[in-house]
């Protein structure tokens, strides 16, 4: 009887404890938290991921800006000389490894791969029509990704197998430029063969085409001077369904995004309106719109007001030609504006630190193309590859080719001329240097603000010639941010120390 | 065991037989004490025989005793004990006398009480009856210089949650200890939450053998509140007390006024190639101090009514209470914290074995506040907006009371604008307490079930309207003429949150002896303890008439299409399981021994790590009581030392989140796209990284100290040095960039090391009749480092537009240090610029940074610690004195050694300077004062980089209290029912003695915050007079 008494007791703590024990036991699903564990098990679930694999495109925002500020077009502007301290040291050559443009460029990049090799990692999980193509899709962003890096750091950290874990944090180290570029471009033809369409039907206009992958290998080709290639390759797309607008005014039009001389544009949106501060580049909006707008300009232009940064400079403003269309596309000269329209009424502040009066038009700031906090998200699509770009870049492989095709380059440089002009009467007819020549300042006319100018001017040598402050052997790419330098322990890039 | 049973039959031998020669005679008396009120409850027992009586509600009693010779001993809860020998008397009345020695009392410790002389862990007390006299609106004001060992930073705004660190920064994920009141686990936040008259005493478990016992969560240390309870026949006794005071700005900070404002602006843009901006500096006068305008002289009143007692199975306290406090940044309009409280603790004895607790307390609590320690603090603003502008607005036919600035533009604006503009409530209904049974199964062994809970629900609402500061200030919602800038919307935001906690606990209490001399308490149980919140919060657009009185999402007209209208929710809930046991051992009360054993389970660990077992012991030697000791002076010795093994589980569940956010904040994981005009596109990622082998912070606390009293016991010293070493820190890591955006997870990385001495030096006094005197000195120091974080290191302490950090957790540094370059002086000219290390854009005048590294280039890895925000130690003193009906008590706190790094000043080319600018440098030989440099609006030289320049030494003694009171003597008191009538006048935060330039050297915040002053709203001076009074 005492027995079955101590035999009923230790039951009872027995059973309490194993009960007990469950208590502490923990299920995300309580919080209504999804995992991992629950995810990619349907197409539609791939589908969303891919989704995300573009969504740092738009934290991007700066860099087409850093392009033109670091180079020999634009000027950083400001409020002062501390206003967007991270391009004011671009503007003055006195770049520090604390950028902080420099340092979202390079978290969102990463942010980007590792979201593609998420997806890699997985390939394999799942079979369901459509598949190739979307993979097509995430080889052509992990190359735009390491494409911006490898053109702005140098060297960089490569990896695509998978997505890293905390266990990855610091070993993985730099690879040299030449191996990423060989990366890159297996992403590029993998995504080429890939089931890709050619064009994207109206209703998701911006997806990635295989004229996209194609022309951005022709530019990766390029960049590493393999001029034989890229002409090959730039073919296709030369050859492609699209045309110049002939207003070249509306390419930069709300009305003009996603046009026929569109190959590839970073998508941004007023739809879903943005209103964080602490990350003010991370949402659907353009914020390179809002940093380039005129101070405090009130009346009824059809302009809003910005902080007046990247502020074309006069150079840039003396290299157009008389008659060239693309001048008042391209810069808006506020004085000249406010007179010849008086019936706006127009009043700003002007700029107040390195004032040149002269506006980047391309992308400023219109009315009511903003929403919800009106700073963070104008929907200015980054017109990343146009048609133009890729007739040009045809015309530079053509011309530098091992058997140059100085003909065939004429053509094609041309071809953007006589848009620009309106006439033939400008047509270039020189050959050899001369037409090299050409071509790339062509290109400052052709692509000014649009973000290629600086690496441009690095990869063709002609950055210490242009750019004040320049120094060979130091800036034709940018320090790594410091926090990575300090984390991962790398070497910084020369002469940034 | 033979030896133990015969033993045992001799006393009940012994027993019977004194009981069968006695001869029946009684003793009766009165026990009352030094002011003549009777004592209910003295205990009266014979001495050297076992059972004993109580007296009664009217302090009399009556016992039977064995023989005229017979020896009786009263004793009572913190009075001396007495024995009287009968010496053939009948009648006896006893005068008990408070006991100056407290060598009778009990504190309260896990799970239960120890007599204080039995205690061999570390513990420190703070009495009600001093927590009483200062009257605080917060329990832990009273901690702070009180309690030894612990280290409290508060903040000046009107019920904040200051800093609390027991015994130094053992942990980066929290520092806040536990807060058990009356046996229920809550947490410092609930500290707002208790009216200071309901309190007993509030005693702090510092070491492992004290706080083991709670196991994962004692790795902070343990505050154990104790609230007032009834006595058992206990006479119906009732107290009132209230307070008024008047709160103060104690001082300003130097800001140029309108004239020098305007010469330092030409001076600026001269130099930077401007113009001159203000031709006529005459004419700007000495313009507008913002500072005066926002603080205001804002009321602190109390009210309080008390009321205890008991009869032979029930006891009872009851309380009621309002606490009023505005803030003095813009009055009691815009910050306040107003505090009601009632309180009912019932004890029954439902049968003779089984007692039942029910303590039950509701509070509400309403409170505003207004934006502070940033730079969009309402003081921020106020430091910083142009001097030159009146305060109120005059042009004629434009919006706005106050005045623009036509100069500033951005991030700065008129304060009191933003004061006017700032509307906030928040109330919050509490209710907490348990319910507790306690059933004596055999004499000895008693089994306690016990369900502490808290349930509180917050509602809050804020109105964010649509605000002029200028027609072209960037921060403007609306145009001059009061029209809304197109795109901007007010708002109205409102929350119900619920947080409800219980902890569920089940022990047993076993106490015996072994041969008399060998004393056992063992404690052994289970308990169960959950965290829960869940909130639900929504917010809308387009309030009518963009008013307060509309303000209300049922008011507004937002709509979701297009963000006007939007709603959230979340919850949460934390689980605990965990076992615990602990023997206490003493023989003869003079060699002591505690071992406890804890096993803990956590719900935010994963399978593998979900339990740990934390194990402590301590030893105790009265060497005083041994019979070789002999001293007249030193009355009284103790040694103690302990060593064990508490830990921390301040984590969530690390998991490999999906998130299909179109954007979330803070957080920047943007997962959506839009494809051109398309609706945008839901995307997923991955937004956190998994961690499988999360444990928990395991801290090894080693403790060695000693209580001593001398001189008659008048004077008493308690010392400890205790060393911690904490492995596995749970640290959210600085991770390759590389990795991506996705939030890092918390890891245990990192080890610490905390050493320090805590010291308590106490001496009371009667000299004469009417004297009295009490003075308490309390010491704390706390060396922390971090002795590894193999995975990086965290920066935090950001501050300023652009921002930056200032403090850093990093290997072989002190916690939170703050970190930047060097100064050495200002460059004086070209030449010394060319032969100091390269330093890109300097010009004389500007600072010259010192290179750490020694590579000749100034640059990011020059920068070294600058400063350090923690105390070297700390020291409380308190002062007493009594004579007649006079009392006085004064309590000073000083903190030393803790530095601040100044991060209020915007150095806008427009803004307002600070008075340190007019000793600028100006030329050669002006000054090499390094936080001084030549003046310019460009700042090529980034003399506003993170350096020490801004560092200041926050070193301070604080008059946190004076106090002079008054009781009325009894003869004046005709009235029978009132039997103490007692009236003071106070002041609070008297005066500070520091060399700290800003309005307040205590700057509280969590490790990466203290000590950095964004504009923190300061403590406030109160003049307050009170009334005690008792019948």
């Amino acid at each position: 009887m005492k027995n079955n008494k101590y035999i009923i007791a230790s039951l009872l703590v027995v059973t309490m404890t194993t009960g007990c024990e469950k208590f502490v036991d923990y299920a995300p699903k309580e919080d209504f938290q999804i995992t991992s564990d629950d995810y990619l098990k349907t197409s539609d679930d791939y589908q969303k991921m891919v989704v995300a694999c573009y969504s740092p495109l738009q934290w991007l925002w700066a860099n087409p800006v850093i392009g033109d500020i670091a180079s020999d077009n634009s000027v950083s502007g400001g409020e002062n000389a501390t206003d967007q301290i991270g391009f004011q040291e671009i503007d003055n050559y006195q770049i520090t490894a604390n950028n902080g443009n420099l340092t979202e460029a390079w978290k969102s990049c990463y942010e980007g791969i590792n979201r593609v090799n998420y997806l890699e990692e997985n390939k394999t999980k799942l079979d369901f029509v459509g598949k190739d193509a979307l993979y097509g899709e995430i080889y052509f962003l992990r190359a735009y990704y390491y494409f911006e890096l490898v053109r702005m750091f140098g060297d960089v950290p490569l990896f695509v197998d998978k997505r890293l874990g905390v266990s990855d944090s610091k070993g993985i180290p730099r690879t040299a430029k030449a191996d990423v570029y060989k990366q890159i471009e297996l992403d590029l033809n993998n995504a080429i063969a890939a089931n890709l369409p050619n064009v994207r039907v109206a209703a998701e206009p911006g997806r990635i085409t295989k004229y996209a992958a194609q022309a951005l290998l022709g530019k990766v080709l390029l960049y590493q001077g393999k001029f034989d290639a890229a002409a090959a390759m730039l073919e296709n797309v030369v050859n492609g369904p699209f045309s110049l607008v002939t207003n070249f005014g509306n390419v930069f039009l709300q009305a003009g995004e996603n046009g026929t001389e569109s190959v590839f544009e970073i998508q941004y949106s007023n739809i879903s309106p943005f209103y964080d501060w602490s990350n003010p580049g991370r949402g659907q909006g353009n914020l390179a719109v809002q940093v380039c707008g005129i101070r405090n300009i009130t009346g009824s232009s059809p302009y809003g007001e910005g902080w007046s940064t990247n502020l074309p400079t006069v150079n840039l403003a003396n290299a157009y030609a008389a008659g060239d269309t693309r001048k008042a596309v391209t810069i808006l000269d506020i004085e000249a504006y406010k007179a010849a329209n008086p019936q706006f009424n127009i009043k700003y502040t002007v700029a107040p630190y390195r004032n040149t009066g002269l506006y980047n038009q391309k992308y400023l700031p219109r009315k009511g193309e903003t929403s919800g906090q009106v700073e963070l998200n104008y929907l200015n699509n980054y017109r990343t590859i146009r048609y133009a770009d890729v007739l040009l870049m045809a015309a530079e492989a053509n011309n530098r080719a091992t058997t140059p095709n100085d003909t065939k380059a004429q053509g094609y440089l041309n071809r953007v001329r006589q848009r620009a002009f309106a006439d033939q009467l400008h047509n270039i007819t020189s050959t050899g240097t001369a037409l090299r020549q050409a071509i790339w300042d062509e290109r400052r006319l052709e692509l000014a603000m649009e973000g290629d100018r600086f690496f441009d001017l690095v990869r063709t040598g002609q950055a210490a010639a242009k750019i004040t402050g320049f120094m060979v052997g130091r800036n034709e790419i940018f320090p790594i941010p410091q926090q990575e330098i300090d984390i991962s322990g790398y070497t910084q890039n020369p002469n940034y120390n | 065991m033979k030896g133990k049973i015969t033993s045992i039959f001799l006393m009940i031998f012994l027993c019977c037989a004194l009981f069968v020669r006695g001869q029946d005679l009684t003793v009766s008396g009165k026990v009352t004490d030094e002011s003549g009120e009777t004592l209910p409850g003295v205990s009266v027992r014979i001495k050297g025989a076992t059972g004993g009586t109580q007296t009664i509600a009217n302090g009399t009693y009556a016992i039977k005793v064995p023989s005229a010779q017979t020896v009786l001993i009263f004793s009572y809860l913190g009075y001396s004990t007495q024995e009287v020998a009968v010496n053939g008397r009948t009648t006896l009345d006893i005068n008990l006398k408070v006991d100056q020695t407290s060598l009778q009392e009990v504190v309260v410790i896990g799970y239960g009480t120890q007599k204080i002389t039995k205690v061999s862990g570390a513990i420190s007390t703070v009495k009600g009856a001093d927590i009483e006299k200062l009257n605080p609106v917060r329990a832990e004001d009273a901690v702070q210089g009180r309690a030894s060992g612990v280290t409290v930073i508060s903040p000046g705004s009107p019920g904040a949650k200051p800093t609390v660190l027991i015994r130094g920064i053992p942990s980066y994920t929290g520092t806040d200890p536990v807060v058990v009141v009356d046996g229920s686990i809550q947490s410092l936040d609930d500290l707002n939450s208790i009216n200071a008259a309901d309190i007993e005493s509030i005693n702090i478990l510092k070491d492992a053998a004290t706080t083991a016992i709670y196991g994962v969560k004692g790795g902070n240390g343990v505050i154990v509140v104790t609230t007032k309870t009834g006595r058992k026949n206990q006479k119906n006794e009732f107290t009132y007390g209230s307070s008024y005071g008047q709160q103060e700005v104690v001082s300003t900070i130097g800001v140029l006024n309108a004239t020098e404002y305007g010469a330092i602006l030409n001076e600026g843009s001269v130099a930077s190639g401007g113009a001159i901006l203000f031709p006529n500096l005459s004419a700007l006068g000495v313009g507008t101090n913002w500072q005066n305008q926002i603080f205001e002289n804002a009321a602190l009143q109390s009210h309080n009514l008390t009321a205890r007692g008991g009869s032979e199975k029930l006891s009872y306290f009851v309380s009621g209470g309002y606490l009023g406090q505005d803030g003095i940044v813009g009055g009691g309009s815009k910050s306040y914290f107003n505090r009601a409280n009632g309180t009912v603790n019932l004890s029954f004895d439902l049968t003779p074995k089984l007692k039942f607790i029910a303590n039950t307390s509701f509070v509400n609590i309403k409170g505003a506040g207004v934006p502070e320690n940033s730079i969009n603090s309402v003081i921020s603003n106020a430091l910083n907006f142009d001097p030159t502008v009146s305060i109120f607005n005059t042009v004629p036919n434009t919006y706005g009371k106050y005045s623009i600035s036509n100069t500033i533009l951005s991030e700065i604006y008129n304060p009191l604008t933003q004061l006017d503009d700032t509307y906030n409530e928040s109330n919050t209904n509490k209710l907490y307490g348990k319910l507790e049974l306690q059933y004596d199964v055999l004499k000895n062994f008693k089994i306690t079930s016990r369900y502490g809970y808290t349930n509180t629900d917050v509602s809050t609402k804020s109105f964010n309207p649509l605000s002029f500061y200028g027609a072209s200030h960037i921060n403007s919602t609306l145009n001059a003429d009061g029209t809304p800038r197109p795109g901007s919307h007010n708002s109205v935001a409102e929350g119900k949150i619920n947080y409800y906690n219980f902890t569920f606990e089940q022990f047993g209490n076993y106490n015996f002896k072994i041969s008399e001399d060998h004393s056992f308490d063992v404690i052994g149980g289970f308990s169960l303890a959950k965290v829960t919140g869940n909130a639900i919060n929504g917010s809308r657009q387009d309030v009518p008439f963009n008013s307060w009185e509309f303000a209300d999402i049922s008011a507004a007209t937002g709509i979701a299409q297009t963000s006007g209208l939007s709603v959230g929710s979340y919850q949460y809930e934390r689980r605990n399981l965990s076992y615990f046991s602990r023997i206490n051992y003493d023989y003869k009360e003079r060699y002591l021994a505690s071992f406890s054993a804890r096993r803990d389970g956590s719900y935010a660990f994963g399978e593998n790590n979900k339990f740990a077992n934390f194990f402590a012991g301590s030893l105790g030697w009265v060497v005083s009581s041994e019979s070789f000791y002999k001293s007249d002076f030193f009355d009284f010795l103790k040694l103690r030392g302990s060593y064990g093994v508490t830990g921390n589980e301040n984590v969530n569940p690390q998991f490999q989140r999906i998130s299909t956010d179109i954007y979330s904040y803070n957080l920047g994981q943007n997962a959506g796209y839009t494809f051109g005009n398309n609706a945008t596109s839901i995307g997923a990622t991955i937004a956190s990284f998994r961690n499988d082998n999360l444990g928990w912070e395991k801290q090894k606390q080693l403790n060695a100290g000693f209580d001593l009293r001398f001189y008659k016991s008048k004077f008493s010293l308690t010392a400890d040095y205790f060393e911690k070493n904490i492995s596995g820190l749970l640290f959210t890591p600085s991770l390759s960039l590389y990795l991506g955006t996705a939030s890092s997870p918390t890891s245990n990385i990192g080890t610490t090391k905390t050493s320090g001495v805590d010291m308590n030096l106490g001496y009371n006094d009667q000299i004469g009749d009417n004297f009295k005197i009490g003075t308490n000195f309390a010491f704390t120091t706390a060396k922390n480092k971090v002795t590894e974080t193999n995975n990086g290191l965290i920066q935090g302490g950001n501050y300023g537009i652009p921002n930056q950090t200032v403090t850093r957790f990093e290997k072989g540094f002190t916690p939170g240090y703050f970190y930047g370059y060097q100064t050495a002086g200002l460059f004086q000219n070209q030449a010394e610029i060319a032969a100091s290390p390269t330093q890109a854009n300097a010009q004389p005048g500007d600072i010259k940074y010192v290179d750490i590294n020694g590579d000749n280039v100034i640059d990011a890895n020059d920068r070294t610690k600058i400063g350090d925000p923690f105390p070297t130690f700390t020291l409380g003193w308190g002062l007493n004195f009594e004579y007649k009906g006079f009392d006085f008590n004064t309590f000073v706190y000083a903190s030393v050694g803790n530095d601040i790094y100044r991060a209020y000043e915007r150095n806008l080319a427009m803004t307002n300077k600070f008075r340190g600018v007019l000793a600028r440098w100006t030329g050669e030989g002006t000054t090499n004062d390094a936080r001084n440099p030549r003046y310019s609006f460009t700042d090529g030289n980034v003399n506003s980089r993170v350096s020490d320049r801004y560092v200041e030494d926050g070193s301070f003694a604080k008059i946190k209290n004076i106090q002079l009171g008054y009781a009325l003597p009894a003869s004046l008191l005709k009235s029978k029912t009132i039997s103490r009538i007692r009236v003071y006048a106070q002041v609070k935060n008297a005066y500070t003695f520091t060399k700290y330039s800003g309005y307040d050297p205590e700057i509280a915040g969590g490790i990466f915050d203290s000590g950095i002053d964004r504009g923190a709203y300061p403590q406030a001076r109160t003049y307050s007079m009170g009334i005690d009074v008792k019948f």
